[in-house]
């Protein structure tokens, strides 16, 4: 590499004096750029207008400064766009400060800026207008989103820091005006990198509390800077967010901070904010007693009153003899009554009555059928019962007559009884049927229909 | 910390704009007098609300610690009669 300084361009005008040319590429070319101008331009201040400003995806700041004469590529980083109090706009007047560099793939040449700040207005007060701008816009500095105060805050939380004048002053209006007051203190740096930061935590923090009914946030005055955190979007937005109201108490009297047009009450001293979220105790309890002596005397006066009406109409002619004639009201009325349960008692007796007769016949009708219908098959059954019996048994009387009579005329008894008789031999062992069955001279028996005879043979014919 | 013991009354200063709108009422008249008695009864209640509301704390200073627990102030904040820095 060359040295940078001493660019060896060649003269037409003399070509042969000079040593052998020098071809650089681009990108050497550029890089010797570069180099010169980041050693020589290293920090640097430059003012102009802003233009063309747009901030890219990766949070990088591009825009162009410009004034009358010339213009002047610039970027920031989103590294140190985090730091910008304000947010840059077109035509805007600023003093960057930064060093330039070499853009390599387009051949151009940029600030890169460290640092920004507007001219005529303060970098900080830019800030402050246009934040206050925007949440003015955002409608949170509306009058509707104020929240009234509560008479008798239960629990008190004070953001503030612990070391400042501003949590005596508190503490002693709060001990003043309300000697039971309970607070609670939520300890947070007020000022410097990071106390934005614990504000916020502080009051949501408080928020979460059970029984906290406000708020207050408090400083005690100084600069525009040392008040800065009060400035910040987060703290307005975590005030605005606050569950409960809340008061600001920041600085003096003359101060304004954003949070100041957020808060739902703003005092001008922390010591005005206590005032403002505790009224006396001693008035309040005048207030009741007051309310009670009221209340008393307004329903005493009201009984009295009807009280007086009662004994003016009880003097009045017309209501004069009325507990006699109550009395008298009260006999007829006895009377009346006496009646009345009379007819009321045997009318509905008979009508029970006459009720029960008709259920009773009623039952006696329901049942008799029934037992009707049964008692008719029972005698049906018995009288095909007995039939069944009857005929069976003359059925078997007359197979015995029969029986009998066949038996009586088989019966050799019956014969007998005709005049016939039987010769049975003599040991009565065969019945003589032939006389060649027995010889002359052989004794027989014959029996008669009554008794037997001891015969001989004579002859054989 | 007691709570509202009384959930008719919402919190003490619904109970005193009660209270007082109340007692203009009695203070107007014309009302029966189951009414004004019932006001009445209602306006002692309130009252009585009130008065215990404005007493039953007791003076208490308590800081959070990191994580927002609520512990005892230091004795400097606590003591009226301790110096101001």
């Amino acid at each position: 590499m060359t040295d940078p300084t001493t660019l060896p361009f060649d003269d037409p005008a003399a070509p042969e004096s000079q040593p052998p040319r020098r071809v650089f590429t681009v990108t050497a070319l550029t890089a010797a750029i570069r180099t010169m101008l980041e050693t020589t331009y290293r920090e640097i201040w430059v003012e102009g207008e802003i233009s063309n400003a747009r901030v890219w995806k990766t949070g990088h700041l591009y825009f162009t400064l410009k004034d009358a004469g010339a213009q002047l590529n610039a970027v920031m980083f989103r590294s140190t766009v985090r730091y910008l109090r304000f947010k840059p706009e077109n035509g805007q007047h600023v003093v960057a400060r930064g060093r330039l560099s070499v853009y390599d793939r387009k051949g151009e040449y940029q600030i890169v800026c460290e640092h920004l700040e507007p001219q005529g207005i303060g970098a900080l007060q830019l800030a402050f207008e246009q934040l206050r701008e925007r949440l003015d816009h955002e409608g949170l500095f509306a009058t509707e989103r104020k929240r009234p105060l509560p008479a008798l805050p239960r629990k008190i939380g004070i953001v503030t820091s612990l070391d400042g004048a501003a949590v005596q002053d508190i503490l002693n209006v709060l001990g003043r005006r309300h000697p039971n007051a309970h607070v609670i203190i939520s300890p947070t740096r007020v000022q410097g990198d990071g106390a934005a930061k614990e504000i916020v935590r502080g009051l949501g923090h408080l928020g979460r509390l059970p029984g906290i009914d406000v708020i207050i946030v408090a400083r005690g005055g100084g600069s525009m800077e040392d008040l800065w955190a009060f400035n910040e979007e987060p703290v307005a937005r975590a005030i605005a967010a606050a569950a409960v109201p809340v008061v600001s108490g920041i600085g003096h009297e003359t101060d304004f901070t954003i949070s100041d047009f957020v808060a739902d009450l703003r005092a001008p001293t922390p010591s005005a904010a206590a005032e403002l979220v505790v009224a006396r105790k001693d008035e309040i309890a005048a207030q009741i007693r007051r309310a009670q002596d009221r209340l008393r005397s307004a329903v005493a006066s009201d009984l009295q009153q009807r009280r007086t009406k009662v004994h003016l109409l009880e003097k009045r002619p017309g209501l004069a003899g009325w507990p006699a004639r109550v009395a008298g009201h009260g006999r007829y009325s006895a009377e009346l009554t006496h009646r009345l349960n009379n007819v009321v008692t045997s009318t509905v007796g008979r009508q029970i009555r006459e009720l029960n007769t008709v259920r009773l016949r009623l039952e006696a009708l329901s049942l008799g059928r029934r037992f009707g219908r049964i008692r008719a098959r029972l005698v049906a059954a018995r009288t095909h019962l007995a039939h069944t019996t009857q005929n069976a048994h003359a059925d078997r009387a007359t197979r015995l007559r029969t029986a009998a009579g066949r038996l009586e005329a088989l019966s050799p008894l019956a014969v007998l009884s005709r005049g016939y008789a039987v010769c049975w031999t003599a040991d009565r062992s065969v019945v003589v049927r032939d006389a060649t069955a027995v010889t002359p001279g052989q004794s027989v028996t014959v029996t008669l229909h009554k008794g037997e005879l001891d015969c001989e043979v004579r002859s054989t014919k | 910390m007691t709570e509202t013991p009384e959930p008719s009354i919402k919190d003490f200063e619904s109970a005193l704009s009660e209270l007082e709108s109340l007692v203009k009422t009695l203070e107007d008249g014309n009302l029966t007098l189951e009414k004004s008695l019932e006001l009445f009864e209602r306006g002692v209640q309130l009252s009585r609300y009130c008065h215990t509301r404005l007493e039953e704390a007791e003076r208490r200073i308590e800081v959070l610690t990191d994580q927002g627990e609520p512990r005892p102030a230091p004795a400097a904040l606590t003591d009226p009669t301790a110096d101001v820095k």
